[in-house]
């Protein structure tokens, strides 16, 4: 059997289906072919594979929301009312808070426009390092999975 | 650029390190005498501070959860599948806001500071927030989430978003509570969720930068 006609085969076995009388290699091919094609896919076990993150992640529980959302402010509000505090005290202080970060940040910015020319080139060496590092480190892709 | 990155990378994380535990570090670290009178009394007005800001806390992540809950869970599973990135990338941007603030505080007399100021103000608490939340789901997925089928089915309250950021607010909170060693939990949760909120652009999965490529001829 010469090569031409496996070759035939292989373009058109339809046309040339006589040729695997002939051949012998040509007609284990084809049987080994026609054994793998009936082979079923292999059977998949869902209940096997890891949970995905978004799986029952719609569920709102809305009991426990609030429930545990109603202790945690009733127990905020005995606290705040057994230290003789109202809850505008607590928004005061967040403010009074935001007050002395303000006041850092100027005295730090005065201490900046005080300080030597060195000290203001090494300042402004680290804020370039450090904003150049942020940049670097927000350009890598998330690896987390699918959502 | 990557030898770059390998030599900057460590020192930058230590020197960022250092600042946070500056910053995280309580004001009032140091021994403490028997428990008088007033110090029962400020160490009450200080816990039903926090219990009042855990309450806000509740509040907020419960209405984030609920207008973004694929944005809050996608940040979580980042924050679980590469801690180290997030946690550094928190460390060096808290690092950079504060040194940007530093910058724009230093620009106020020159009329350009102040809404450089406010914008930086305004994103730094935007993504603190939006990044705690975060966290909190993360906690509370590592705490009480489901590992298989049959134990999520089996489950009536405890699955879904909304119930893991309250598990978390509740575990996270409670550990907030504790003296000295709350507030630096805390303190590095925040970190831990700042570089979450940025890593993953707030859940958005989009990049940062687009890459530049040369058109193919």
């Amino acid at each position: 059997m010469t090569k031409d006609d496996c070759q035939r085969y292989l373009e058109d076995p339809e046309a040339n289906a006589a040729h695997l009388r002939t051949c012998a290699k040509c007609n284990a091919e084809a049987i080994a072919l026609a054994e793998k094609a009936d082979v079923e896919p292999p059977s998949l076990d869902l209940d096997a594979l890891p949970l995905a993150p978004w799986e029952g992640s719609s569920h709102r529980a809305w009991p426990l929301v609030l429930g545990t959302a109603a202790v945690v402010a009733i127990v905020a509000l005995a606290l705040l009312d057994a230290a003789g505090m109202s809850p505008l005290h607590v928004v005061e202080g967040s403010l009074t808070s935001m007050d002395v970060l303000r006041a850092q940040l100027n005295r730090a910015a005065n201490s900046l426009r005080s300080a030597s020319l060195g000290a203001q080139v090494v300042f402004g060496a680290a804020f370039v390092i450090v904003n150049g590092l942020l940049i670097a480190l927000l350009r890598r892709a998330p690896r987390g999975i699918d959502a | 650029m990557r030898r770059t990155l390998r030599l900057f990378l460590p020192l930058t994380v230590v020197a960022a390190s250092l600042v946070t535990a500056i910053m995280a570090a309580p004001s009032s670290f140091r021994v403490r005498g028997p428990l008088t009178p007033e110090g029962a009394t400020a160490m009450m007005q200080n816990t039903a501070v926090i219990a009042a800001l855990l309450a806000v806390w509740m509040f907020a992540a419960v209405a984030l959860t609920l207008l973004s809950g694929r944005e809050i869970r996608y940040s979580s599973v980042e924050m679980r599948a590469s801690a180290l990135h997030c946690f550094a990338l928190g460390l060096v941007a808290v690092t950079s806001f504060v040194l940007t603030a530093v910058v724009f505080s230093y620009l106020i007399p020159y009329h350009v500071g102040v809404p450089l100021l406010f914008a930086l103000g305004v994103f730094a608490i935007l993504t603190k927030i939006y990044g705690t939340i975060a966290v909190f789901h993360a906690i509370g997925t590592l705490v009480a989430g489901s590992r298989t089928r049959e134990q999520l089915a089996g489950r009536k309250w405890l699955r879904g978003d909304l119930a893991m950021v309250v598990i978390g607010v509740v575990i996270l909170g409670a550990i907030r509570l504790i003296p000295i060693a709350g507030p630096i939990i805390w303190a590095l949760a925040s970190v831990f969720g700042i570089g979450t909120a940025l890593a993953t652009k707030f859940g958005r999965r989009e990049p940062w930068f687009l890459a530049w490529r040369a058109i193919e001829s």
